[in-house]
C-alpha cells in the first residue's frame, strides 16, 4: 500500500482547520436562566454542591474560556441540559419534598460510587472533585432529612376506600402498558430491605426465571425475569427493637424484555400507588426517571438494586 | 511512523470514553431461603440486633395472622427466617438481608380432644455465632403467633 505523502497531510491539515473554524461559528452559547427557587441547605453542604455540582445542575454555570471552544462546547451544552433535566438546584422547588430527599440520597450514592461529578468534567475542572471528608458531610446531612426517621403512626388501613374502588378500573395498567398482577404472591422472596430515605420496608419477589437465574449466578438476567417489590411504611420500634410494617405504600414491577424495553436497559418499570393501585407518573417519561437512577447506580447488577450479592 | 501517530490520536479519545468501566456483581444465592408453599405474612426489622426477618405461614397460619381468632388454628405452620443485615452495595441508605442467622419453625398441633400444643424448632444459619445464645422458646411462640399479617393490595 502506498503511504500518504506530505501533500496529503498538508491538505488534511487545511481541511481540519476549516472544519475547526467553522465549528467555532456554530458553537453554542451556554445560557443561565434565572434562579427561581434555590435549594436551602446548611452552609458546609451548600458549599460542596456549589463547587462540585452547580456548573451543570444549576442556572449558575460558570463557563471557562476553554469550555466555549467547539467541539467541547457542544458536549458541555448537552451535559448541562441533561444535568438540569435530572435536577436543578436553581429550580429546586419544582420537585415535591419527597422527591427532593430522594434526589439528595441519589447524589450521595452517585458521588460515593465515583459516577459523579462526571470524569470528563473533573479532567477539565480539577477543583470539581468531592473528597472523602466532603462525602461524609453530605452523608451526615442526608441522615438529618425528615424522611430518615419517619414512623408510620396512622391506623393501618386494609381496604381501599369505597370511593376509590368505584373510580378504579378492574386491572390498573401503567402508562407503558404494564398491568398490575397479583401473581407475585406465589413467587419466592429474593430480598428483604429497610430503606432509610423516605422510611419504608420492602419485600422483593422474583418469579421462577429470576430465582433460577440468581441460583445459577446468571447476569445479565434473562428475558422473562420479573421482580415485584412491595413497600410499607415502618411502625415505631418496640422495646425489643422490632420494627413492623405499617400501611401499604406501593408495589413496583420490573419486567425483563431486552427488545421491548431496549430504551430502559431492557427492563420495563411500573409502580402502583396505594391500595387502589394508582399507576404512578403523569406521562410515559416516568419510566426514564426509574431507568436513569438504575442505569447510573446499578449497572453491575444488570440495573437491579434488590438482588442478593456478595 | 506517521500512521502510528495518527492511530494514537484516534485511539486516545476512544480510550477516554471507555473509562466508564462496568464490572459485574457476584450474585449470592446462598442468601435466599425457599419457604416452599408457605405464604408471606410480613417482614420484621430489628436494628438493635442488626437483623431482618421474614415470617411465612401456611393458609391456616395466614388466617390466624389476618383475623383476630380467639385461639390458634390447629395445623397452622409458621417459618420465621432471620438474616443478618448488610448494607445494600449499590445504595447507601438501605440495609438488606445478608447471611441467614436462624430459621424457626412453629407448628400448632393437637394435644388431645380439647387442647392444642406448640411444636417449636430453632435452627442456626451461617450468620449465627456460637456465643449468641438461643431465644427463650415461650417468648418466641408468643411473638410468632401474635404477628398480624402485613396489608397487601
Amino acid at each position: 500500500m502506498k503511504k500518504p505523502g506530505l501533500k496529503f497531510y498538508k491538505s488534511a491539515a487545511v481541511v481540519l482547520t476549516l472544519i475547526f473554524v467553522g465549528m467555532q461559528i456554530s458553537s453554542p452559547d451556554i445560557e443561565n436562566p434565572p434562579v427561581t427557587s434555590e435549594i436551602v441547605a446548611p452552609a458546609d453542604v451548600k458549599q460542596i454542591l456549589e463547587r462540585a455540582c452547580y456548573d451543570c445542575h444549576s442556572n449558575e454555570a460558570k463557563v471557562e474560556w476553554f469550555d466555549k471552544i467547539a467541539p467541547a462546547s457542544f458536549l458541555i451544552k448537552r451535559d448541562i441540559e441533561e444535568a438540569r433535566s435530572r435536577f436543578n438546584f436553581s429550580e429546586w422547588d419544582k420537585n415535591p419534598a419527597g422527591v427532593q430527599e430522594l434526589l439528595l440520597w441519589e447524589m450521595v450514592n452517585a458521588i460515593e460510587q465515583g459516577k459523579m461529578p462526571l470524569k470528563r468534567y473533573q479532567l477539565a475542572h480539577p477543583g470539581g472533585k468531592v473528597s472523602e471528608s466532603e462525602l461524609a458531610v453530605l452523608k451526615k446531612y442526608v441522615n438529618t432529612l425528615p424522611g430518615r426517621h419517619k414512623v408510620d403512626t396512622a391506623r393501618i388501613v386494609a381496604q381501599p376506600s369505597s370511593s376509590q374502588k368505584v373510580s378504579t378500573p378492574k386491572t390498573p395498567v401503567s402508562l407503558n402498558g404494564i398491568p398490575y398482577s397479583a401473581d407475585y404472591k406465589n413467587w419466592k422472596i429474593i430480598s428483604v430491605t429497610d430503606k432509610f430515605d423516605g422510611g419504608s420496608m420492602r419485600i422483593v419477589y422474583g418469579n421462577d426465571i429470576m430465582v433460577k437465574a440468581i441460583g445459577k449466578r446468571q447476569l445479565p438476567f434473562p428475558d422473562g425475569a420479573r421482580i415485584v417489590k412491595v413497600v410499607w411504611g415502618k411502625q415505631a420500634e418496640d422495646k425489643e427493637g422490632n420494627v413492623l410494617p405499617g400501611n401499604f405504600q406501593n408495589a413496583q414491577f420490573m419486567i425483563k424484555d431486552s427488545k421491548k424495553y431496549s430504551t430502559t436497559e431492557g427492563w420495563g418499570f411500573a409502580k402502583f400507588d396505594g391500595l387502589d393501585l394508582k399507576p404512578a407518573g403523569k406521562t410515559i417519561l416516568f419510566e426514564q426517571t426509574c431507568a436513569n437512577c438504575h442505569r447510573l447506580l446499578a449497572p453491575e447488577n444488570d440495573f437491579v438494586f434488590n438482588v442478593p450479592t456478595k | 511512523m506517521k500512521s502510528t501517530i495518527s492511530l494514537y490520536i484516534i485511539a486516545l479519545p476512544l480510550l477516554m470514553l471507555s473509562c466508564d468501566d462496568r464490572n459485574t456483581a457476584q450474585l449470592a444465592p446462598e442468601y435466599l431461603y425457599d419457604a416452599g408453599n408457605q405464604k408471606v405474612i410480613k417482614s420484621i426489622i430489628n436494628n438493635k440486633k442488626g437483623t431482618i426477618a421474614m415470617l411465612y405461614g401456611n393458609d391456616l397460619a395466614l388466617e390466624n395472622a389476618s383475623k383476630s381468632l380467639p385461639k390458634p388454628n390447629i395445623g397452622a405452620n409458621y417459618t420465621l427466617v432471620t438474616w443478618k443485615q448488610k448494607p445494600m452495595p449499590q445504595w447507601y441508605g438501605t440495609k438488606m438481608n445478608g447471611e441467614i442467622y436462624s430459621v424457626e419453625h412453629l407448628k400448632v398441633v393437637q394435644r388431645n380432644a380439647t387442647q392444642f400444643a406448640f411444636d417449636y424448632d430453632f435452627q442456626t444459619g451461617k450468620g449465627y455465632q456460637p456465643g449468641d445464645g438461643r431465644p427463650e422458646e415461650q417468648q418466641r411462640i408468643k411473638f410468632i403467633t401474635s404477628q398480624r399479617a402485613a396489608v397487601f393490595p
